[in-house]
């Protein structure tokens, strides 16, 4: 189809800034309903942060995003992923070597972790089925807020009083112990929360990890006890709590998604960057390309973050001065980078030694909670951390397919890598720096790990706000603390998706409910869409 | 045979004073148990060397409630508030310092000679602290909601604070929203740009907390302190007598009114019986029964110390041991030969008249809170410093002064090591970072007494050496303050209740909590 316009009439009924996960699940569900709908990608491959590439030959890495558990099963179902080859393959575990010699190997058997946790304490094995149970209750709340379009407080309309009293009514509901634990997640530090739970230090310090990745808070600020739940909240084949690989890795998710677009009509193209949106008489009418194409469209939707949006794509007198400020003050602040590791065969730790069931999970550089600590107060002042948090998983030994036989790919998540480095320090300059110390930190656990390096791609901040188009390198388009959450993401007044232009919509991680492969800002974004579209004709 | 009493108050610090006061005047006969020497609690004046008198603890009130000092009449009593021109002089190492007024005109100008820029958002920032200051003062008036059965006074009063939002237009509204779970930096970098001045407003919002300036959180702690007082950094408000002499007009008011005040009365226990509170018994043996006991101490204190823990459930006791105060902060005083030279002064002595706050920058406080989570006192402390002798000469021997100092973070529990044995260092290293600011004051000192967290708790009944009776925190706050279910001024033994900072709203030296609770426990008793 072709799309050239001549800048008369509108072409498409919707365009999709953005083919990441959410722009893609944006424009299956829109075209579902039967729109018109162009998805541009900037790059030449589909999926955003959710991509598969083979940086290295015979290597495939998930290069930004590496692990599924979040994406909504409702959009699983409406969009019949696995039937546009959507597998997930399951991700069993978390290993967490210590430096004394010992280690931390939590599987997804709960009777097998009880076991591993009582040979460090008893107490906190007992209190683990405890946690898990109450955890479950606590997703059972949050669950139906993050499929929900988030109110606006500050008006009197009844649908939006109705929501709060929805969100009112639950939690009222709740028993005692439910509400207590549920208001301690939303304020505490996930390390104060986990303090109240249990008292091996290795233990709360990888636990507490899922409550910081991708935000520029530590484990002890307050906050980010929230961030646990989303560890619980996984939904894989109805099973709580499950991570997964997806097969292809991560790339195959958004591939999926993009396969079941194009199945209803959607047109996706790659390798066309835009270089602003057209806007008359406020309302929103098309985009311009980087080549000069002008492509018209009654709807446009876009997933990438506010900055790029407002601030790049639109022209500063077409926004409200105040609007405008608070897109300013929208904190993005990138706190992680990425190491993506071609290797000749396994790493080998001391701790315990040769091939095994623990390298098949997460591998997890959280030895204590001090060191995870330690970690964070380095990014605060600018530098990345001299030992960091890692995550690392090898989906080549769930996944053949993505390494030649009998080689590996290794992905590595690191933090802190704060996207603003001290005055004097730049990203360019320290990335070998950067790489070569996760690397080291790795070598301290598995002695083999230098000798087996093929070949390494190091991202930093920078690299991800330049590849990706994430600003400032947030993996989560932005924050995820409690002042951009819910209706107050991305800005106040503006957090059901619609902006102060007409007919231009946000779809992407930066609003509700944020970041990881979700989907749901895209899914919620399509039906608000759907509806100012239907109450229009 | 036991004494017998309608009310008794545990401990006879100013919150146990103004509720000892309204029960009074309601026709109860309330006795007040102190167990020092002096009434006062943490608000006392005391002479700590021969001739030299300071406000031992608190050096600042929080403001008092307006409704505290009218109905006690405390100017009638004796009291006499001072409120200097000088609410905080800043200082930098550089030699700089940043008066801020009282005037808000007066401390456009100072900050205009840092930046323009700032002067202005000085005057945007105090303007939406105290739209929304009033909103928050609503709420920090309303005894907390029951969230599960909410009364139909509850809902009144809901309905009142939501209307009072609404009122405040969609700006300021949201601005209160998000500001509440936000790190004090982030708020004060959305006004200023003068790195001295962030530090100085940012201070109001960890003071007494363990949290620094990038805790998300601290921004609440500075919007509650501005519901009484909305200069962005806080003025001062001293006493003719130190801050003791607060407290000495409050019990001279309750005893006015009716009420007992007994001094070296130190409570060993609560008694309960079939989850009753029935009285309780001294140090001494002696017994007293009574028909309600409240307590000033902390919650922790109250529950876990002086009730016997087998009266509440495990899952009660529980949660109360989670509660959160580890205290960070220690005292210093000095008895000093002269008023010491401050480099960033050049002898302006006015501005040594309000509070003086050393921590020049943001990272400043955020590395001195470093310290203290890995269990080590501040290398360069957070100081707040008074000198109560400009206030009331009549403090010190004539000529000399008393130097008052509060030292953040000095946390409760050390890491390898106790405070007795660390007491000499945290002196020294108090008084070499004033040094830095005021190179003669070494050669000034005549005498010091140095308060630890410790000596917090141990003399002065402060568990966890927090002085504020536990975190104010998005948790501990409102309907969580001290626990939900229970922040409505009871706990779960009947007839016992509370009063102190550990229940709603439980900020700095306002009277707030006792005013609260008084009324609240009222409608208990009359009903």
């Amino acid at each position: 189809m072709a799309s050239h316009s001549n800048g008369s009439k509108p072409k498409y009924d919707v365009i999709v800034i953005g083919g990441g996960h959410n722009g893609l699940t944006n424009a299956a569900y829109l075209a579902r309903a039967g729109k018109k709908v162009l998805v541009l990608e900037r790059r030449h491959v589909l999926g955003g942060a959710a991509v598969t590439e083979e940086v290295f030959p015979g290597f495939k890495f998930s290069v930004c995003s590496y692990v599924v558990s979040l994406l909504r099963p409702e959009i699983i179902r409406d969009l019949d992923l696995p039937r546009h080859g959507l597998e997930i393959l399951p991700l069993d575990g978390t290993f967490t070597p210590m430096p004394n010699g010992d280690y931390l190997w939590r599987v997804n058997d709960h009777g097998k972790s009880r076991r591993e946790i009582a040979r460090h304490s008893k107490v906190d094995a007992e209190a683990y089925e405890e946690f898990g149970k109450a955890m479950q209750a606590m997703c059972r709340f949050v669950k139906p807020i993050l499929s929900m379009v988030p109110p606006d407080p500050s008006t009197l309309n009844p649908r939006e009083l109705m929501k709060m009293l929805f969100i009112g009514k639950r939690f009222q509901g709740m028993s005692s112990e439910d509400k207590y634990n549920q208001v301690q997640l939303m304020t505490l530090s996930a390390i104060d929360f986990l303090d109240q739970w249990f008292e091996t230090d290795v233990l709360k310090a990888t636990m507490s990890a899922s409550g910081i990745i991708g935000t520029f808070l530590g484990v002890r600020s307050p906050g980010t006890a929230y961030v646990l739940l989303h560890h619980y909240m996984g939904e894989i084949d109805g099973a709580f709590r499950s991570w997964g690989f997806s097969r292809g890795g991560t790339g195959a998710i958004s591939n999926a998604i993009a396969d079941a677009a194009r199945e209803v009509g959607a047109e996706i193209r790659t390798e066309a960057p835009i270089a602003r949106i057209i806007v008359k008489n406020n309302r929103a009418q098309g985009v311009v390309l980087q080549n000069g194409d002008e492509i018209y469209g009654d709807v446009i939707s876009s997933s990438v973050d506010p900055r790029l949006t407002f601030i790049k794509f639109i022209e500063e007198n077409q926004l409200p001065r105040e609007f405008l400020e608070d897109v300013r003050r929208y904190k993005f602040r990138g706190s992680s980078g990425k190491v993506n590791i071609a290797l000749d065969a396994l790493p080998d730790f001391k701790c315990l030694p040769g091939p095994g069931a623990h390298l098949r999970g997460a591998i997890s550089i959280s030895p204590s909670v001090e060191y995870m600590e330690r970690a964070y107060d380095d990014a605060k002042y600018g530098n990345f951390s001299r030992r960091p948090y890692i995550d690392m998983v090898i989906p080549s030994l769930t996944d053949p397919s993505v390494a030649p036989p009998g080689k590996h790919v290794m992905s590595c998540f690191v933090q802190y890598a704060p996207y603003k480095l001290r005055p004097g320090l730049n990203w360019d300059d320290q990335r070998e720096a950067f790489g070569n110390t996760v690397i080291d930190t790795i070598s301290e656990y598995a002695p083999n790990f230098k000798s087996i390096i093929l070949n390494k791609q190091v991202l930093t901040p920078l690299d991800l706000e330049r590849e990706f188009g994430l600003s400032e390198g947030n993996i989560f388009q932005g924050e995820l603390s409690l002042e951009q959450l819910f209706f107050l993401r991305p800005v106040p007044g503006y957090a059901q998706f619609r902006t102060p232009i007409k007919n231009l919509y946000m779809c992407g991680s930066a609003t509700h409910p944020g970041g990881g492969i979700m989907g749901a800002p895209g899914r919620l974004a399509a039906l608000e869409i759907l509806k100012d579209v239907k109450g229009a004709s | 045979m036991a004494e017998t009493r309608d009310v008794i108050i545990i401990g006879g610090g100013h919150n146990g004073l103004v509720t000892a006061f309204y029960l009074a005047k309601a026709g109860f006969k309330p006795l007040v148990l102190e167990r020092r020497s002096q009434i006062g609690g943490a608000a006392i004046t005391e002479e700590f060397s021969p001739g030299f008198r300071c406000s031992t603890l608190s050096h600042s009130a929080g403001p008092l409630l307006p409704e505290i000092l009218r109905d006690m009449q405390l100017a009638r009593h004796g009291l006499k508030l001072i409120t200097p021109e000088v609410g905080v002089t800043a200082l930098s190492p550089d030699g700089r310092a940043l008066v801020l007024y009282n005037d808000v005109l007066r401390t456009v100008q100072e900050i205009g000679k840092f930046s323009a820029k700032d002067a202005i958002g000085y005057t945007a920032f105090q303007q939406s602290l105290e739209k929304i200051g009033r909103v928050i003062n609503d709420a920090l008036k309303l005894a907390p909601p029951n969230i599960d059965d909410p009364s139909r006074g509850d809902l009144w009063a809901m309905l009142q604070t939501g209307r009072g939002l609404r009122k405040l237009g969609k700006r300021d509204m949201y601005r209160l929203l998000r500001w509440g779970p936000m790190a004090v930096a982030d708020l004060v970098a959305e006004f200023f740009e003068t790195e001295l001045l962030r530090a100085t407003v940012a201070a109001r919002g960890i003071f007494g907390t363990a949290m620094g300036p990038w805790s998300a959180g601290s921004s609440l702690v500075l919007l509650i302190r501005a519901a009484g007082d909305p200069h962005p950094a806080g003025s001062s408000h001293f006493a003719i007598g130190g801050i003791g002499a607060i407290t000495q007009a409050m019990a001279a008011a309750a005893k006015e009114a009716g009420a007992e005040i007994r001094t070296d009365a130190e409570v060993k226990e609560v008694r309960v019986k079939d989850g009753v509170a029935t009285g309780l018994v001294l140090a001494n043996g002696e017994e007293i029964t009574a028909k309600a006991v409240i307590s000033n101490a902390d919650p922790r204190r109250t529950l876990l110390k002086l009730v016997d823990p087998t009266h509440l459930t495990p899952d009660f006791v529980m949660k109360l041991q989670n509660y959160r105060m580890p205290g960070t902060v220690a005292k210093v005083n000095l008895a000093l030969s002269g008023l010491p030279k401050f480099k960033a002064l050049n002898g302006d002595d006015a501005a040594l008249r309000g509070r003086i706050h050393i921590g020049p920058e943001i990272d400043y406080l955020e590395r001195a809170f470093d310290e203290s989570k890995y269990g080590n006192f501040s290398p360069h402390p957070y100081l707040e410093v008074t000198f109560p002798s400009l206030t009331d000469p009549s403090l010190a021997p004539s000529g000399k002064h008393v130097m008052s100092i509060y030292m953040q973070y000095a946390p409760f529990k050390l890491k390898n090591s106790d405070w007795e044995s660390q007491r000499g260092n945290l002196g020294e290293t108090v008084v070499k970072t004033l040094a830095e600011y005021a190179p003669n004051l070494p050669s000034l000192i005549e005498d010091g007494q140095i308060i630890t967290p410790q000596d917090l708790e141990d003399t002065y009944g402060l568990t966890g050496g927090h002085i504020f009776h536990g975190e104010l925190a998005l948790d501990q706050f409102f309907t969580m303050r001290p626990l939900l279910d229970w922040a409505r001024y009871h706990t779960p033994i009947k007839n016992l209740y509370s009063c102190g900072s550990g229940t709603h709203p439980g900020a700095g030296l306002t009277g707030g909590s006792g005013t609260n609770a008084a009324r609240e426990i009222l409608k208990q008793l009359q009903h």
